[in-house]
């Protein structure tokens, strides 16, 4: 046990330059540590294997590997159990919310978002009543 | 000439009076110029002139008659003239002595010729009293019994003679009325045969050119399929755009093959399901009932099916089933017209990849104004002024609107795609409306607008919320947008029987009344919103419509230019607010 709880990590993955610099002053707002950024889906995969981040917020429709696609392979991989996945998407339909927590992914938020919302929403997702066992 | 024409002139049955006339007439003169030439054998000049004068007027009206036929029926009358005349002559010529005793036989020969028995009679009556009379009137005692046996003799074999020509000449009247009759029917038979003949031409010509016609059809439509099958739904008739659309010949199917074979066994299976297993189903053909169960109960019945190749490769098509029937219309098989959808699909998926494509490219760079403005406005190291503040207010207006445009158009995309989905639950409407009175306020106090809202709870309904939220949203943003500053807004939510009714008025600039049928069309736009320069594109009330039918409601509208305006929704109720 450490004597302060170490701040969670997280990372963050979108084609978009611009979104990702927004989500990153998001995650910094909302006291997380952001470890790191991928522009498309195999970047993203190649930094989650390496960093085992405790959270993903990833953009859905990207080049490579998509947001569901990544969210499944996380999910599928044991060394990554403690790894959860927050999609974003500009889709508004019900059945891509739907297709996302299938793959297992956490929570969904849609585009265009609250920089201020997304990093109360972190900072929920962190607690540690929401941790996972 | 035809047959019947020519019997019906030889046998002529009416020569003319005169004609019949002329043998009395010519031997009398024949006997008169006799007597002129042997002047010895007249007994009684005054006999002989009567007689000859009495031959006169026979002829006279034998000619008469005939150029009068309509008093014919006294034709008797002449050669009854002619006995007396004929009776004179021989009285006058020496009685029984006479030499022309034998013309007697003329007359009486025209008597026995005509029909009937009783002419028989006639003719005996006559000839008793040329022959008979005079003798017994005229003669001694002596001589008189042998002269009136002589000539009663006479009359007998006469009325005898008179008898067998009335027989023979009944006999050939017969024959030749027989004759007539049968020539006419010949000739009707003959007459109907043609007509027949010339009917049957004329069908077999209508015939072949309705088979050119067909055969014609037939060939050139290529785009479609057309099959047709027996009940069973063997296949006996397979055209040019069946072989082309399915890869195979008419004569590798015809008779051959069931038309299911060539439909996809898991989407009959369906069908046949969504019908509970219709009769008529076999081990042959187990799909076949549901793929003409509709056309069987008597519609024509137009649905998707996919249709699978003989090579495997599969295509959607619309397809139309309908009966073919026989004579007495009874059913005995179907028809199967098939129109290929592949290009109809691909369009379909080219324009919802598009409407993605564009509502995901927009909606990026939307999230990063909208973002990047947000965190502007909530920079706590640099605080901004009150002007910067407004601009930022007005960029952030705007950014919005376009994420409303965008979202419409994703929005319209999706209702006529039929890809519209309802999150649908048992709520009451009066937080939805609420809600959306109280998100309009700002803009109402912008526009000068005074916006009121009367809300009675009427009851449940099921619905999905945030659609429900989105079409009040449209209805009071687009009430605000049509008032002038200092007009009013009244929003009212109450309840019917049997519905819930949500209603926005205005007292705006109205619509007019030829316009108001076209308000729920795609990018419609009223002439008073364009005069007036109200911002929009015309997609709200296409919107709102479509998401109150969707939920089993009614849009209706009322209006009157320069007065205002009244838009209501119902919803039907799922439950009374008093349960």
């Amino acid at each position: 046990m450490t004597e302060a709880p170490q701040k969670a990590t997280v990372l963050v993955a979108d084609d978009d330059a611009d979104i990702r610099v927004l989500v990153g002053i998001a995650v910094r707002k909302s006291g997380l540590e952001l470890v790191g950024a991928a522009a498309d889906g195999n970047e993203a995969w190649q930094l989650v294997s390496a960093l085992k981040p405790d959270l993903v917020v990833t953009d859905v429709s990207m080049p490579g590997l998509s947001g569901l696609e990544l969210c499944q392979r996380i999910r599928a991989d044991g060394e990554l159990s403690g790894t959860r996945v927050v999609l974003l998407s500009a889709a508004v339909d019900e059945g891509a919310h739907l297709a996302g927590l299938d793959a297992g992914a956490i929570d969904y938020l849609i585009k265009p978002f609250s920089p201020r919302e997304l990093a109360e929403r972190l900072v929920e997702l962190t607690q540690p009543t929401t941790a996972r066992p | 000439m035809t047959i019947a024409a020519v019997v019906n002139r030889l046998a002529d049955p009416n020569p003319s009076p005169l004609l019949k006339q002329s043998p009395t007439t010519v031997l009398f003169g024949v006997a008169i110029v006799m007597v002129a030439f042997n002047p010895v054998s007249v007994t009684s000049l005054g006999a002989v002139v009567a007689g000859t004068i009495a031959a006169i007027l026979a002829t006279v009206l034998a000619g008469v008659l005939t150029a009068i036929p309509t008093v014919a029926k006294f034709v008797l009358l002449v050669p009854a003239i002619d006995l007396i005349a004929i009776g004179f002559l021989r009285y006058g010529t020496g009685e029984s002595l006479s030499i022309f005793s034998s013309l007697v036989i003329l007359p009486i020969i025209w008597f026995a010729a005509e029909e009937g028995r009783e002419h028989i009679w006639f003719a005996f009556i006559g000839t008793a009293i040329v022959l008979i009379i005079p003798a017994v009137a005229g003669q001694s005692d002596s001589s008189a019994l042998s002269l009136m046996l002589r000539a009663a003799f006479a009359a007998v074999v006469f009325t005898i003679a008179a008898a067998v020509i009335n027989e023979l000449s009944r006999q050939a009247r017969l024959r030749l009325s027989s004759v007539r009759r049968l020539a006419e029917e010949r000739q009707r038979a003959l007459e109907s045969n043609e007509a027949r003949t010339n009917q049957l031409a004329a069908s077999e010509a209508s015939l072949r050119q309705a088979q050119r016609m067909f055969r014609g059809v037939w060939g050139a439509v290529t785009q479609q399929a057309v099959i047709g099958t027996d009940l069973t739904g063997l296949i006996d008739a397979w055209n040019p755009g069946a072989a082309l659309m399915l890869r195979i010949d008419a004569a590798e199917v015809e008779d051959k093959r069931h038309v299911d074979e060539f439909h996809l066994a898991d989407e009959l299976e369906d069908r046949a399901r969504e019908l509970r297993y219709p009769a008529g189903a076999t081990v042959l053909n187990p799909g076949f009932s549901a793929l003409v169960e509709e056309a069987r109960l008597g519609s024509a019945e137009v649905r998707e099916w996919t249709y699978r190749r003989a090579d495997g490769t599969e295509l959607p098509v619309e397809l139309s089933v309908t009966p073919r029937l026989d004579d007495a219309d009874e059913t005995v098989g179907y028809l199967f017209v098939a129109h290929d959808r592949t290009k109809a699909h691909e369009v379909a998926k080219l324009k919802d990849d598009f409407v993605g494509l564009i509502s995901h490219e927009l909606r990026t760079p939307l999230s990063s104004i909208l973002g990047y403005l947000e965190l502007m406005r909530d920079d706590d190291d640099e605080q901004l002024t009150e002007t910067q503040l407004q601009y930022l207010g007005v960029a952030e207006r705007n950014a919005h609107r376009l994420l409303t445009l965008v979202g419409d158009l994703l929005f319209t995309a999706q209702v006529e795609s039929g890809k519209f989905n309802l999150e649908t639950h048992v709520q009451s409407m009066s937080p939805i409306v609420s809600a959306a009175v109280d998100s309009a306020r700002p803009a109402a106090v912008r526009a000068g607008v005074n916006l009121i809202d009367e809300i009675v709870d009427g009851g449940m309904v099921r619905g999905d919320s945030v659609r429900l939220g989105q079409a009040c949203d449209n209805l009071i943003s687009n009430a605000i947008k049509f008032t002038p500053a200092g007009g009013t807004v009244t929003v009212t939510l109450g309840g019917e029987a049997t519905h819930v009714v949500v209603s926005v008025s205005d007292t705006g600039m109205g619509i007019a009344e030829s316009e108001l049928d076209q308000l729920f069309s795609r990018f419609f736009r009223a002439s008073t919103a364009t005069r007036n320069a109200v911002p929009g594109v015309g997609l709200g009330l296409t919107i709102t419509k479509a998401i109150v039918t969707a939920h089993g409601g009614e849009m209706s509208v009322a209006s009157e230019e320069g007065a205002g305006t009244n838009f209501s929704m119902k919803l039907p109720i799922e439950q009374p607010v008093w349960v």
